[in-house]
Formats: structure tokens, C-alpha cells, sequence
């Protein structure tokens, strides 16, 4: 269970979160919806561990992790941009996670083929990275995030830079990835389609701040304020 | 939580450049005053006072010369596209890239007289490449619609040309004008064996009174007025740089660079090609021919070279050993100061940018003077073969930041953040990330760094025991020698050093993907 207790990050004059509470239960795949600039991806760096919080405390399962190094705390952030490695191969980024914990060349074979045939990119494994589609990096990137079975996955804006057809066939795809696994998640977008078919609970964040949570269908009839009405489309 | 990190990362190439940089000026800066005489000396010694205004009126014709020089072939590379181009910008460079005892050796292969015209004309040999490369990069990328418009105004092409290319040209202009006058403001090996007992610069004249005449006071001296001088040139050609720089959007140069139309561009592209190219190789060909000369003789002399105690082939064991730990030492140096230079955006990072690079303008003969001076202590290392890469690893550590420091930053921090997050560690995200994006650009800079060392003379002069000797310095030693028969082993000699140093050279490019960089 993630926990994530009065965190305020500022960047100089602004205020990218401020005193934001969140919880995250086990298995469930929280989405995290706001504008672009509301502090989203800093709420994502935070938990990750790429930025340090000014004020608050992150825990997991009850242990603080505030201060623990990105690579230590098996979470799996998959980048807005993807951030494939361009010097390897689609099986090596695959790979990359399952090396860093030291798995024998064997087992990793295994899982990138299982984890690569379940994104619906079997046998490009040896592909390399430059010569893919969009949609086609968007699943490598997802596989690479999945692969190492992370205690919570973090998916940022994962269908952005997508055409709408595309889209609409990934958030399906997506959806089954991460309720099969029981899979403990936090999906950021901006956009009220892919947290409606994703998400058991959604975040709603304005500047910095989460002003309301709870299930998308609760959030539509009761919207906290005028904002959030107007914003999700009442 | 990274900063840590990059401090201990920072103390190689700190310690690196105290010990060896800035603690020997600091001896020198003593040595020139606590005698006290150095500087009264200075004012009133007419010889010193000539080397010091030879250097700076040398240095201003020299950088005149090689812009006017240069200008056509400038000119002809920045508006037209024809067949070979890139190999005629890259066979001009081919001199800039040779080391100065090449350059001067080959002016004596053509039979020139030791004279301030043979100085000068070796010095825009030599640096012709500076201002063809810089000016060109920059005027092959302007808008051709910019003089188009000021043609449709009324302007002529001349006009244009004045009011429109010229004005946007004056930074890379002032650039290279600038890089060019502190190469032959300290110019050492050229102005040495061209310039024979009569014209010194102030750098030969710190080589004369240090190691002819002793005199370690007056060298001292020397020193800090070269060093001054060359601070200034440098401040005032960044001043420039940040005052006036225009800024403008340049186009791919595919878009401007047009076929030569009418018989008369034809006539005149292959005129000025031909002619640049033919001044760019024949000294290198005259030397080769001196080498052959007398069946041979220069080339036979080095293989036995009787009873004179020069052993050729020692010398060239020793430059190449000297090459490889160079390239070893500034590798490791430079790739420490990349990362920090890169990874650290604050105070710490725009010191080391700009620190790293002084000892590439301080003199060579500066370096090498302080090394004399200073470095016998902690433990005297004036004795040991230790000496010599250090040096070249001080001149050649600038070439590797550059090379790899724009690969470092073109790294996207999202790729060393989601090995982070994938379970990599910081120094892991350095070798799985970094390391394995910039080795390209890192065996380019060592590549340099080796050729750099096989050239390098000023310094060497100064710190070379008679066993370790390099080949820049043999071939030093046999030109001073009298007769032809150690005179064409000198021109034998001059090219095995030239073809060692092409070799490097070729090689590196082949691992070259974009334009050499800033110099």
C-alpha cells in the first residue's frame, strides 16, 4: 500500500504539490487526472524517487521511504516520452530492470519473451529501437516497466502521443495487463476516457493540490466543487 | 542526494589540475618575484623587449595574412556544391592537425630561408584551416534569401555581401581571428626552427633564458607576461563573443550551397581550389622528397645512424608509449570532468567548463617551465618518465571534454531516470547508460589526445631526458645539428611523425560522426 502524506515539492517561486494526501491499496490502479501543469508527473517523480519532497513523507506498507534512492525502491515509472534506451535492443530494454536485480540470463530470456508476447510484440525482440512506431515503443516501454514485477507501476500520460484509434485499443489492453497481475497502479493522464476505463479510483488534481477522489461514476454525480464539475464535464 | 556524488567524481581532475596546473604557475609567479631582478631585467634588456613586440606584430600579420588567405577558399566552400568538397575541406585541415616541427620542417624542405617571412608563411599553412572551417560553418548555413532580398532592394552583389553576409559572419570571423592570433602569439616550434638566433617570440626566448641560459628569474618573468597577454586575448575575445553575438536562425547547408552555373564560377571555384590545395601540400611533398634525397640518405641515417648516440627507433617506441598513456590519463581526467561538467548545472559545473580549457591557451613552454620549476615536491618527479604523459595529458584533456561533453548533454535525463527507477544505481547508470552513448565520442577524444601527444614539443622540450627521448625532440636535435646527412634523417624523421600522427588521425575519423568541434 502506498501512502503519500503532506508532500509539497516547489521549483524555486512555484509550488508544484502542495500538501497532497494520497493512498494507493493494494491491487488497485488509481488515476491520477488533471490539467497539464497541475503537478501530475512531480507527484509521479516524487513517489519514484527522482525528486526529493520538501515537506511530507512517502510510505510503503507502512515503511518511510522519503529518502530511499529510486534505484531501491522497486517501483516501475513508465515515461511519458517512453525512454527507451536508443543503444539497445527491444529485448534489451526488456532485460535492463530483470538485470539490475540479478536474475540469471536464463530466467530473464523466460520473462522478456513472456512479457514481450503479452504486449503484442513476440518475436521483435531483437528489433532495435529507432526503427519502431510510435504504438509499437509504447508497448516496449510498458513491457520494460512490467517486466520486473515492480511493486507499483507509475504510467505517465503512457498514451499521450497516440492517434485516437490506437489509443482506444491500448486502454483495453492496459486494463488487462494490469488486472491480471493484480497489479498495484497509478495511471496519470489528462484525459476523462482513459481514466473511465482504467481506474478503480481516480485523483482529481488542480495546482498542485488533489481536490477530490474517489470512483469516477461518484466524482461525476457529486463533483466537490464548481471546478471539478466544469473540469470532468457535468 | 546526488551531489555528493558528483563532488567525489570532481576530485580527480581537481587534484589533476592543482598539482599540475596550478601550482607550478604559482611557482613560477614566485620565482619571477622573489628574485626581484626578473622584471627590472625585462625593462631593461633591448633583446627582450624586441621578442615581446615581435611576438605581438608576428602574431597580428600572421593572423592577417591567414584570413586573406583563407578568404577564398572560404568563400568557394560556403556557396557552392561541387564534386570533392568535403574532401577539399578535409585535405586543408590536414596541416592544422600536423605537429608544428612537421610544419616548420617542411618550410627548411623547401629550401626557405630562416627568415620572418617563412615564419609568417608557415603560420598561415598552419592555421588556414581555422578560419576556412569556422568562417564557412557558419556562411554556408546563412539564408541564402537574406542577400536574395537585399539583391531585390538594389543591392549589389558586393553590397550585399557588405551590408548583409559580412555582418552576420563577424563573430565566427572574430573567432577564428582570435584563435588564430593566440596560436602564433604562442607560437613555439615553428618560430624555433624557422626563426633561428634572430627572431624569437617570447615563447623561445622563455625556452632560451630557462634552459641556454639558466637564467630561471627572467624566464619567470617571461612566463607572466605571456600569460597575461594570453588571458587577455582570451577575456577580450569572450567578452566579444557575449556582446556581439547576433543571433539568427542558420539553415541546413544543403538549402544554401548551389552548383556553380556559369563558366565563369566554374572557372573560378577550380582556380581558387587548385591553388589553395596545391599551397597546402607542397611543403608536406617537399619534405618527402628531401627524405629521398641522395638515394635515400636521410632514411638510411636512421637506421644506422653511426657513431652519433641517436637511436631512431628508441624514439619512436617512446612517443607511441608516450601517446598511449597520455591517451589513458586524459581519457580518465576528461571523462571525470565531462560528468561533471554535464551533470552538475551550477557554480561547480561553469568553473570546471572554463578551468579545464586554460592550460590548452596557456603556452606549452609554460606548462613545461612550471613542471621544471615545481614539480619536486611532494616527491621529485623531475627525474621520472612520469613527466612527459602529464604534461600531454594536461594539453590534451580539453579534447576529450570537448568531444564527449555534447554527447553528455545530449542524453536525455529521462534515460538515466528510468534505469534508476528500473534498479540501476548512480555509478550502474553511468556504464549502462553514459559509457556505452558517448564511447564513440570518448575514442575521438583520446584518438586526439594520442596525436596530440605525439606532436607535442614546447613542453616536452623543457621536461625530455636524454633516454626518453620523443621524436618532436630528435628531430629538433638533428636540425641543429650541422650537415645534410643528420638533415635528411631530420626530413625522414619529420614524415614517420607525420604519418603517425595521420594514422591517430584517420583513424579517430573514422569514429567521427558529426564536424571536429570547437578547437
Amino acid at each position: 500500500m502506498l501512502e503519500v502524506r503532506m508532500v509539497t515539492k516547489r521549483f524555486g517561486e512555484t509550488t508544484a504539490l502542495d500538501r497532497v494526501e494520497l493512498t494507493v491499496t493494494d491491487g488497485e490502479v488509481m488515476g491520477l487526472l488533471g490539467p497539464s501543469g497541475c503537478g501530475k508527473s512531480t507527484l509521479l517523480r516524487v513517489i519514484a524517487g527522482l525528486e526529493t519532497p520538501d515537506e511530507g513523507r512517502i510510505f510503503w506498507d507502512g515503511e518511510d521511504i522519503t529518502r530511499t534512492p529510486p534505484h531501491l525502491r522497486r517501483f516501475g515509472l513508465m515515461f511519458q516520452g517512453y525512454a527507451l534506451f536508443p543503444h539497445r535492443t527491444v529485448a534489451e530494454n526488456v532485460a535492463f530492470g530483470l538485470r539490475m536485480r540479478g536474475l540469471s540470463p536464463a530466467e530473464i530470456r523466460r520473462r522478456v519473451d513472456e512479457v514481450l508476447s503479452w504486449v503484442g510484440m513476440g518475436g521483435m525482440g531483437d528489433r532495435g529501437i529507432e526503427g519502431l512506431s510510435g504504438g509499437e515503443q509504447q508497448r516496449v516501454a510498458l513491457a520494460r516497466t512490467l517486466a520486473p514485477q515492480p511493486r507499483l507501476v507509475m504510467l505517465d500520460e503512457p498514451l499521450g502521443a497516440l492517434d485516437r484509434l490506437l489509443r482506444e485499443r491500448l486502454i483495453v489492453e492496459i486494463r488487462e495487463l494490469l488486472s491480471r497481475n493484480r497489479t498495484t497502479a497509478l495511471y496519470v493522464t489528462h484525459d476523462h476516457t482513459e481514466v473511465a476505463a482504467v481506474a478503480d479510483r481516480v485523483a482529481v488534481m488542480r495546482e498542485g493540490r488533489i481536490v477530490q477522489v474517489g470512483r469516477w461514476t461518484d466524482i461525476r454525480s457529486e463533483p466537490a466543487d464548481r471546478w471539478v464539475a466544469e473540469f470532468v464535464g457535468v | 542526494m546526488r551531489r555528493p556524488a558528483v563532488w567525489a567524481v570532481a576530485a580527480l581532475p581537481v587534484v589533476f589540475l592543482v598539482y599540475l596546473f596550478v601550482y607550478p604557475l604559482g611557482r613560477i609567479l614566485w620565482i619571477s618575484l622573489s628574485d626581484g631582478d626578473g622584471f627590472r631585467e625585462l625593462l631593461s634588456d633591448p633583446r627582450i623587449r624586441t621578442a615581446v613586440w615581435f611576438t605581438v606584430w608576428q602574431a597580428g600579420v600572421s593572423t592577417l595574412l591567414t584570413v586573406v588567405a583563407a578568404f577564398p577558399l572560404t568563400a568557394v566552400v560556403s556557396r557552392f556544391r561541387f564534386p570533392g568538397r568535403d574532401l577539399v575541406k578535409a585535405w586543408v585541415t590536414v596541416p592544422f592537425v600536423l605537429p608544428t616541427v612537421v610544419v616548420g620542417t617542411a618550410f627548411l624542405a623547401l629550401g626557405a630561408e630562416r627568415s620572418v617571412v617563412t615564419i609568417l608563411a608557415a603560420h598561415v599553412f598552419y592555421n588556414l584551416a581555422v578560419v576556412v572551417r569556422t568562417l564557412s560553418g557558419v556562411w554556408s548555413r546563412i539564408d541564402p534569401s537574406l542577400v536574395e532580398a537585399a539583391r531585390s532592394l538594389g543591392a549589389s552583389r558586393t553590397r550585399a555581401f557588405l551590408e548583409v553576409t559580412l555582418p552576420l559572419l563577424r563573430p565566427a570571423l572574430a573567432a577564428a581571428a582570435s584563435i588564430v592570433f593566440l596560436f602564433t602569439f604562442t607560437s613555439f616550434g615553428v618560430v624555433l626552427i624557422l626563426g633561428g638566433l634572430r627572431y624569437r617570440t617570447i615563447e623561445v626566448e622563455i625556452y632560451h633564458q630557462a634552459v641556454t641560459l639558466l637564467d630561471l628569474s627572467t624566464a619567470g618573468a617571461l612566463a607572466v607576461i605571456q600569460l597575461v597577454g594570453v588571458s587577455a586575448i582570451m577575456f577580450m575575445y569572450s567578452r566579444y563573443q557575449e556582446t556581439r553575438a547576433v543571433r539568427f536562425r542558420l539553415v541546413p547547408e544543403a538549402a544554401s550551397l548551389r552548383r556553380p552555373a556559369t563558366p565563369g564560377q566554374r572557372v573560378v571555384v577550380a582556380a581558387v581550389v587548385s591553388t589553395t590545395l596545391a599551397a597546402q601540400t607542397l611543403p608536406l611533398v617537399a619534405l618527402l622528397a628531401r627524405s629521398l634525397e641522395g638515394r635515400a640518405a636521410g632514411w638510411r641515417f636512421l637506421l644506422d645512424p653511426g657513431r652519433l648516440a641517436i637511436r631512431p627507433g628508441e624514439a619512436i617506441l617512446n612517443s607511441l608509449t608516450f601517446a598511449a598513456v597520455t591517451a589513458l590519463i586524459a581519457t580518465g581526467v576528461g571523462l571525470a570532468s565531462a560528468h561533471v561538467i554535464t551533470r552538475d548545472p551550477g557554480a561547480l559545473g561553469r568553473a570546471f567548463d572554463t578551468l579545464l580549457m586554460l592550460p590548452l591557451g596557456t603556452s606549452a613552454v609554460t606548462i613545461g617551465f612550471g613542471f621544471l620549476v615545481a614539480l619536486d615536491w611532494p616527491v621529485d618527479l623531475r627525474g621520472t618518465a612520469a613527466l612527459v604523459p602529464l604534461a600531454h595529458a594536461l594539453v590534451a584533456v580539453p579534447f576529450v571534454v570537448r568531444a564527449t561533453v555534447p554527447g553528455l548533454r545530449a542524453i536525455r535525463p529521462e534515460l538515466r531516470e528510468a534505469a534508476a527507477v528500473l534498479g540501476a544505481s548512480p555509478r550502474r547508470v553511468w556504464r549502462e547508460i553514459d559509457l556505452p552513448l558517448i564511447a564513440r565520442a570518448a575514442a575521438v577524444g583520446s584518438g586526439f589526445a594520442a596525436a596530440v601527444s605525439l606532436g607535442e614539443f614546447g613542453a616536452t622540450s623543457f621536461i625530455v631526458r636524454p633516454d626518453t627521448i620523443t621524436v618532436p625532440t630528435l628531430i629538433f636535435r638533428l636540425l641543429s645539428r650541422p650537415g645534410s646527412v643528420t638533415f635528411g634523417g631530420a626530413m625522414a624523421l619529420a614524415v614517420v611523425l607525420m604519418l603517425l600522427t595521420a594514422g591517430v588521425i584517420l583513424a579517430v575519423d573514422r569514429f567521427r560522426t558529426g564536424e571536429l568541434g570547437s578547437f
